[in-house]
């Protein structure tokens, strides 16, 4: 039995899974550090908690002070969301030794799957087809650096380094030279130490012209599991996904089907439970090698929840508490595009943006999802990742989905904050996009030299009247920014307010 | 009225006219709405809604799935050149200075490593030239825009 939710996460999917609990009928809580008390994923809570302490280890990662939290609450099931602590076994351990639900799979599988080299190793032994690469176990810097150093040779270059910790990018280099190998070396192992808190990288043979496609699994304790079809997700930049999609264009229905057998035999592999997302790289050739997998709710769940019809957080929780999941057999309809909306200068190397969201009006429409943690009036602060929300459009063909998505990014106006929206559009129109033929390697491919906007002339000339006209008329004094909002124009209230209703 | 804005091709002269409920530039006609929102009427026949915003002293405008950031030149205000400063691009903390005072240094080469939102950013040197100053070292937090090395660049 589950009737209470902690839900141990922030922004867009703290929201996403706290309006799960709320039309499943549970009640929820959420937890929050100082700087996020006036977020969205606050007030859709039925009780908010403020942690104490002031970096993301002291409150998002400081598992005695959630358990704490949960404890007095009275919540009985905990679900991480991603990131954060969802991928980490010590605390579904403690979790489960409070004796409150993990709303995810066992420790025990979070902890073979998690580290990624173990991970491999496993499902080279389940017969699943790996990357070739070689893991590398010491811990220590000079040797771990000696170690990949040899075993560079053997596995040849253009070559991954990975973080066995790793996830999102961080803790990995594609190191293309020999010469670049330690350099490259030296500061994945640094950036996965920070990050992780564990230094360990190994190699993989970097496989260029590859899909990155993606597997979702559900698992019950009554003896079912299953697949949801695949995701691609092969547009990246610096190995961060931006563009996401379900059904795989170049899918059919032969791959499909072997993927899905491999999915399923690596979720039983490891006696899963919940959902979770099985990463391979497909080759041209359709040959299809392991990835990682992914023990957690994804960020991209909801292009199959869309071409689905499946509410991957509603099984979830369902799964949690015992009953066995509600979905029927795999039908796929229509196709869903996914686009992750980032704080970010994608001019200038993609670096992360921060200011107020002076202006953040969403587009509106049939087919179009938005999973947001923000809103209009909200700060970006350096302070946690800078996603802001998931666009999400379905139509009945692949085609339609990209009108739609062209559509819905140009109606979409967020002022105050540099965003990717610009980019995201015409990545829309690239040929490969159009095509489906998308690889892990296009982004840096098209624009080996960065991304810069292509502005009409009369476009620009718009805005800058706009501007000019916006001055002149002194539309700044009379409408309040977010920057202006502490002088409040209502004056003091006044002690006589009353609320006035008239009954018929 | 006059403007002066920041593009990023340099700074853009642009001058308004109010006629009635209109304002006019050259061919070009505007409307400012009730709601805030300024319709947009262009000599080539293209028309839309611009949505705007001022955030400190920039113009946020978008029109037709284009966004633009225009700083706005105060009238009289200097421009401020590159003195070949180099500045922190976001918040964060500096992990490794690579660099000392009077080192010379080659365009492209890395100077220092930052961290922010848990990812690595690299300074690098923009010219060739040598280090004159260094103002941070490793373990500190840096602002967006904090001034974090100084180097003179080689003549040629």
């Amino acid at each position: 039995m589950v009737s209470k939710v902690l839900v141990a996460n922030r922004g867009e999917i703290a929201c996403r899974i706290l309006r799960a609990c709320s039309e499943a009928g549970l009640e929820s809580v959420a937890i929050y550090a100082e700087n996020d008390a006036a977020s969205l994923f606050v007030e859709l809570a039925d009780e908010s908690v403020m942690l104490h302490g002031d970096t993301i280890a002291e409150t998002y990662l400081d598992q005695n002070q959630i358990l704490m939290i949960a404890g007095e609450t009275g919540a009985d099931a905990i679900h991480p969301g991603f990131g954060f602590l969802s991928e980490r076994a010590d605390f579904a351990r403690a979790v489960t030794a409070a004796g409150i639900q993990w709303v995810g799979p066992s420790a025990n599988a979070i902890e073979k799957m998690g580290d990624k080299m173990t991970a491999r190793i496993t499902m080279r032994d389940a017969g699943v087809p790996v990357i070739p690469g070689e893991e590398i176990e010491s811990t220590d810097e000079e040797e771990a650096l000696m170690a990949i150093q040899q075993a560079s040779t053997r596995v040849g270059y253009p070559l991954l380094l990975k973080a066995s910790s790793g996830g999102g990018g961080k803790g990995m280099r594609a190191v293309e030279h020999p010469e670049e190998l330690l350099d490259a070396a030296r500061s994945a192992r640094r950036e996965a130490l920070a990050a992780f808190g564990d230094g360990r990288v190994y190699l993989e043979r970097l496989l260029t012209g590859s899909k990155h496609v993606e597997i979702q699994v559900l698992a019950d304790r009554h003896g079912r599991t299953i697949h949801l079809g695949e995701r691609e997700c092969s547009v990246q930049r610096r190995h961060q996904k931006v563009f996401e999609e379900a059904p795989c264009a170049t899918m059919t229905e032969e791959i499909r089907a072997a993927m899905g057998k491999a999915a399923v035999a690596a979720a039983m592999a490891v006696n899963y439970e919940g959902a979770g997302t099985v990463e391979f790289l497909l080759a041209p050739n359709g040959e299809f090698f392991f990835l990682e997998m992914n023990t957690r709710i994804q960020v991209e769940h909801p292009v199959t929840e869309l071409v689905t019809g499946v509410d991957i957080v509603r099984e979830q929780l369902r799964i949690a508490a015992g009953e066995p999941m509600s979905c029927g057999e795999l039908h796929i309809r229509g196709h869903a595009i996914e686009v992750r909306l980032y704080a970010e200068d994608a001019s200038n190397n993609f670096l992360p943006a921060i200011g107020p969201l002076a202006v953040f009006i969403p587009p509106e429409g049939p087919g179009i999802r938005l999973d947001t943690g923000v809103r209009q009036g909200d700060e970006v602060t350096p302070n946690y990742d800078p996603m802001l929300a998931k666009l999400i459009v379905w139509a009945p063909s692949r085609e339609e989905a990209l009108q739609r998505m062209r559509r819905s990014l140009e109606e979409f106006v967020v002022l105050g904050t540099t965003t990717n929206l610009r980019f995201l559009r015409e990545l829309c129109d690239v040929p490969d996009v159009v095509e489906g033929t998308t690889d892990t390697t296009m982004i840096d491919r098209l624009w080996p030299d960065g991304w810069s906007p292509s502005v009409p002339v009369h476009i620009e000339d718009a805005a800058l009247m706009a501007a000019a006209v916006g001055e002149s008329a002194g539309l700044h004094r009379l409408r309040s920014t977010p920057s202006s909002r502490s002088d409040d124009p209502s004056g003091p209230a006044s002690p006589f307010a009353t609320l006035n209703r008239r009954y018929p | 009225m006059h403007h002066q804005f920041n593009s990023p091709d340099g700074p853009v002269d642009v001058t308004v006219a109010k006629q009635g409920d209109d304002w006019i530039l050259g061919e070009h006609k505007a409307v400012l709405e009730s709601d805030g929102r300024i319709r947009i009427h262009l000599a080539n026949g293209v028309s839309g809604y611009a949505t705007v915003a001022k955030v400190g002293d920039n113009w946020w405008v978008h029109f037709q799935g284009h966004t633009f950031n225009l700083e706005r030149i105060e009238p009289g205000a200097t421009q401020g050149g590159n003195d070949g400063g180099l500045t922190a691009p976001m918040p964060g903390k500096v992990l490794d200075v690579l660099v000392e005072e009077g080192q010379s240094v080659e365009s492209g080469q890395t100077l220092m490593v930052l961290e922010a939102m848990k990812m690595e950013h690299r300074i690098l040197a923009s010219a060739t030239g040598t280090i004159t100053d260094v103002y941070f070292s490793a373990g500190d937090q840096v602002q967006q825009g904090s001034v974090l090395l100084a180097m003179s660049e080689e003549e040629d």
